[in-house]
């Protein structure tokens, strides 16, 4: 996982390339470098942040392309950081994605002089073997049959006026600007300088030059539609709050008004997710799957309850890395629905292709337009959050247990099995989060309270039951990822078949008490480890609760979204701890925003 | 140049509406009071602000972020305790150059004012301060003047010592020098620093110039402004934004406006001087005229209201009526008779069916109405209110 930007136009690249990195940071940060072209390559690189790279002041280069790390072959180290040059150090490449067969391809390159462990160093000595001339276009084709893996990759030569790049299965989109162009991982690296976009395929080679950008397919030049991207590139600033978490936490009533938008129609009980999907088809469908990774799993486990129960179909959730298409179903009975922040998780599109392989039809629920997962499955709903900066993911999760509670009522509508009475229910609900959201945030001061009390906690257990559960296991995932402190998320009821010997003192316990996530029975599970001794903090809108709890937050009425408000609660929760505790929170150690390798 | 805007106050005299939110950030036709400010400055050609921010930061912070929307650059200054004008000016400090703008973040003017400082400023150096001719003066700094010099500012003067109608605009153009003014000000027992302390403290050191001002210039002080300006606001736009969905047989007058998400029901009247946030629901049969609703608010059914602010995430029931008409309101110990208030109810207030809000009614934030009842004068925050 790694970003890469490259720049080449009228101006100095040093500032557009290192904006660019910093905006790409989310994606990896624990080497970064660039490589200047004005006649002569000059790489600068080194191991650290992207701020404590060491850049010349100015240069004549028009040209630059920079990256930014996070390790998976070879540890961080100034000799691993991009970019990676051949023997002459007259070409000069950035890569994202992993080459999987570079151990024999550096066999083959025996009489050239690797100087780093990383699989990225084969193509700059492979380019050597055939770069002639000034056709890098060419040594850039020849070459990618030699690669197997993944990668998007860019490319300046001595002797090439333009930079050149090439895609397969990482993204790679490339920027149409007034004062030059641009390649990227991602938009949010040049968005300040331009919004039209197109986006690259797999197994594409982009040649950028200061005055255009040409794209060759298998046959020829190809052409890549250009679009406007419509996000802000407030993307980049924190205006004024000290960590891109906890903005993103404020900006949820925000984006989730976005996510509805014009989808409810609360007193028809209709929803509109511009979705061309055949009735008969719908009502043909024996099982949904979702296949999702860390927090977007947990979306996932909270979405199978809800169309379970609304749209009357089988669901399963499945961890994008263990997924198979197994035996027992019927492809064309199988909607499988991946759930995906970025668009780009490489074990999510993974899962996906799978199950296109076996014949399943696909859905990709994403935060980025245009993204792969978008553009590969058959079907795209967008959840419509904004730009997420924070690794941590938020008002994503939100917006995309949201978006898939709407797709609930949308099943269920066309299934025949839902009453416009019920939909208009939870729609209803849907359009309240907002400002229920909001409520809880203007309460801020008394979570961080209640943070302070207890960060000295040796383990943290969160429970709930029913759609309590994935909330208690996105509670323990924020607090984990960002506090390091020891996190664990259960249903309510398992606590006693095992995890109840660790319940001591010293252990808070923090507990889903609302509507739709049974806290009758939960509180009972509450009793059994107050009995223990721990301090239980209860998020809750059950009557009668607080007497059983040392701290208790309340949830506005909200029904089977009251969970979903609960979690806001965890978020605070798990933000100020983190805080208290001096962590790193906009970029854990050893995480990354979105994980294209698998 | 950059502008320093204040923006960390409370404005107590506007409760409930400030317990959950700066006075800032009150919408007036669907925009925070600050946004006029912001797009004022913005207009008149200066990219950079500085905002002061304090009491629930966070409001201002998530709705403006860097900016970017607004063409401008904004970095923020935090006052940790609300102790003056002149101390939040001082937080300012470290943020600006030789010589910036202060403006009072909630009043609304317009770029014109901007621009004749910006003006003025190049054609002499030291302090400015815009002044304008107010209908209350009492309520604001009066200024004296001598030709063009400032020679004194009364602080709100009891209304029989009113010694002009012309008053401190609260906009202003400073150098470096202001700061040690600032410091020099003995704080008081309140601790607090107001930055026309200092300046009154300059008159008799260096110039004070006024710049005369006759555009729009609107203070919100009082719950009744929010409704009378929305409308005045409203009136002054051109074809104001109507987002959202109308259902058949609604009627939307033009002068109103209404943001995205939001849903105005079938057969339901919204007339003059209104404004629908984001994602408002408006029930079928529903009558509103110059009401302001903030965003996720929801009002049922049937509900008529006249002059009544419903705020963010507030509901009011079905066939609820509030039909507004002069009334005589009580803030902070002073009496104000015959004011166009209908009803206030607060954020994430609840108001029950068949309700009846006499006139000057106050719901405070998070207070609960049941069904049936008549309500008159200040319903405290989170209280319970249940027929007998």
């Amino acid at each position: 996982m790694c970003g890469i930007i490259g720049y080449v136009g009228d101006t100095s690249p040093i500032s557009v390339v290192a904006t660019g990195l910093k905006n790409l940071e989310y994606r990896g940060y624990d080497s970064a470098g660039v490589a200047l072209n004005d006649g002569a390559i000059e790489v600068y690189k080194q191991q650290g942040e992207i701020d404590d790279l060491q850049l010349p002041e100015s240069t004549d280069a028009k040209l630059g392309i920079g990256h930014t790390r996070w390790s998976t072959h070879g540890e961080p180290t100034d000799e691993n950081a991009h970019p990676h040059t051949d023997c002459e150090g007259r070409i000069a490449v950035v890569h994202n994605g992993i080459i999987e067969n570079y151990d024999s391809l550096q066999d083959e390159l025996s009489d050239h002089e690797f100087t780093s462990e990383t699989d990225t160093e084969v193509i700059p000595h492979l380019l050597e073997e055939v770069y002639v001339g000034d056709d890098l276009v060419g040594a850039v084709q020849a070459v990618l049959d030699r690669l197997e893996g993944s990668y998007a990759f860019a490319v300046t030569a001595v002797g090439h006026d333009g930079m050149v790049a090439a895609r397969m299965d990482s993204p790679l989109v490339v920027g149409h600007g007034e004062d030059g162009n641009f390649l990227a991982s991602d938009v949010t690296a040049f968005l300040e300088h331009t919004r039209e976009v197109s986006y690259v395929e797999d197994g594409d080679v982009v040649s950028a030059s200061a005055d255009g950008i040409t794209v060759y397919g298998d046959e020829g030049v190809v052409d890549r539609a250009v679009r406007t991207v419509d996000w802000e590139a407030e993307a980049a600033e924190k205006g004024g709050y000290d960590h891109y978490m906890l903005k993103e936490i404020h900006e949820q009533p925000r984006s989730l008004r976005q996510t509805l938008s014009g989808r409810v129609d609360a007193v028809g009980g209709d929803v509109d997710l511009e979705l061309d999907m055949p009735e008969q088809y719908l009502q043909s469908v024996e099982e949904v799957q979702v296949v999702a990774c860390g927090t977007s799993y947990h979306a996932g486990l909270y979405a199978q309850q809800l169309i379970e129960e609304l749209a009357d179909v089988r669901v399963s959730v499945k961890v994008a890395s263990e997924y198979e298409f197994t035996g027992g179903r019927d492809p064309w009975r199988t909607l499988v629905v991946a759930v995906t922040q970025s668009g780009e998780t490489a074990d999510t599109l993974s899962a996906m292709r799978e199950a296109a392989r076996a014949g399943a039809r696909t859905m990709a629920v994403t935060n980025t337009v245009g993204s792969t997962a978008a553009r590969e499955a058959d079907d795209a709903i967008y959840i419509r959050a904004g730009p997420e900066i924070g690794v941590a993911a938020t008002k994503t999760f939100a917006a995309q247990v949201t978006t898939l509670s709407l797709l609930s009522v949308y099943l269920g509508r066309e299934r025949g099995m839902l009453a416009a009475d019920d939909a208009s229910e939870l729609l209803e609900n849907a359009r309240g989060l907002p400002g229920a959201i909001q409520q809880i945030l203007d309460v801020e001061d008394e979570i961080r309270e209640v943070a302070e009390e207890y960060v000295d906690g040796e383990a943290f257990f969160f429970v709930g039951r029913k759609l309590g559960c994935p909330v208690a296991l996105e509670g323990a995932l924020k607090l984990k990822e960002i506090s390091y402190a020891h996190a664990e998320g259960f249903a309510a009821g398992e606590l006693k078949h095992g995890t109840l010997a660790l319940v001591t003192p010293n252990t808070p316990v923090l507990a889903v008490l609302t509507e739709g996530a049974n806290p009758k029975a939960t509180l009972n599970n509450v009793k059994e480890v107050e009995s223990r001794g721990a301090p239980v903090i209860g998020i809750s809108s059950y009557e009668g609760a607080e007497k059983f709890l040392d701290a208790t937050f309340d949830v506005p009425e909200l029904g089977r979204l009251e969970p979903l408000l609960a979690n806001v609660y965890l978020q605070l929760f798990a933000y100020h701890v983190a805080k208290i505790m001096g962590r790193s929170i906009d970029k854990p150690r050893n995480l990354a925003k979105s994980v294209t390798v698998e | 140049m950059k502008a320093v805007i204040l923006a960390a106050g409370e404005g107590q005299r506007l409760e409930p509406l400030t317990n959950r939110r700066p006075k800032p950030m009150v919408p007036i036709a669907n925009q925070p009071l600050l946004e006029y400010v912001i797009e004022a400055v913005s207009d008149a050609g200066i990219d950079e602000i500085v905002l002061v921010v304090g009491y629930k930061r966070e409001r201002i912070q998530t709705y403006f972020g860097d900016g970017h929307r607004w063409g401008v650059d904004i970095e923020y200054a935090t006052q940790g305790k609300q102790l003056g004008t002149g101390h939040a000016v001082l937080q300012a400090e470290p943020a600006v150059g030789d010589d910036f703008l202060v403006l009072n973040g909630d009043r609304i003017i317009t770029a014109g004012l901007v621009e004749r400082l910006v003006e003025n400023h190049a054609e002499t150096d030291g302090t400015l301060m815009a002044v304008t001719p107010a209908d209350d003066p009492s309520e604001y700094g009066v200024v004296t003047l001598d030709g063009d010099g400032v020679s004194g500012i009364t602080e709100k003067p009891r209304a029989a010592a009113v010694p002009s109608d012309i008053v401190n605009a609260g906009v202003y153009a400073f150098d470096q020098s202001v700061f040690e003014y600032i410091r020099a000000i003995d704080p008081g027992s309140d601790g607090e620093r107001a930055l026309t302390a200092a300046i009154e403290a300059m008159i008799g050191d260096r110039p004070v110039r006024a710049v005369r001002y006759r555009g729009l210039w609107v203070d919100v002080s009082y719950l009744w402004d929010v409704t009378a300006v929305t409308a005045q606001v409203l009136d002054a736009m051109d074809d104001p934004v109507q987002n959202g969905t109308v259902e058949a047989g609604a009627h939307v007058a033009d002068n109103v406006r209404i943001g995205s998400g939001t849903r105005v029901g079938s057969n339901a009247t919204i007339r003059r001087g209104t404004a629908l946030g984001n994602n408002v629901t408006v029930g079928a049969n529903a009558v509103l005229s110059n009401v302001v609703a903030f965003d996720d608010a929801t009002i049922h059914d049937g509900a008529v209201l006249r002059d009544c602010v419903v705020a963010e995430n507030a509901t009011v029931g079905p066939n609820s009526t509030s039909p507004g008409g002069p009334a005589d309101v009580i803030v902070d110990g002073t009496y104000f008779e015959d004011v166009d208030l209908g009803a206030v109810v607060g954020d994430n207030a609840s108001v029950g069916a068949g309700v009846v809000l006499d006139e000057g009614t106050v719901i405070g934030d998070g207070a609960r109405v049941g069904d049936g009842v008549t309500v008159s004068g200040r319903v405290p925050p989170d209280a319970e209110v249940r027929g007998g």
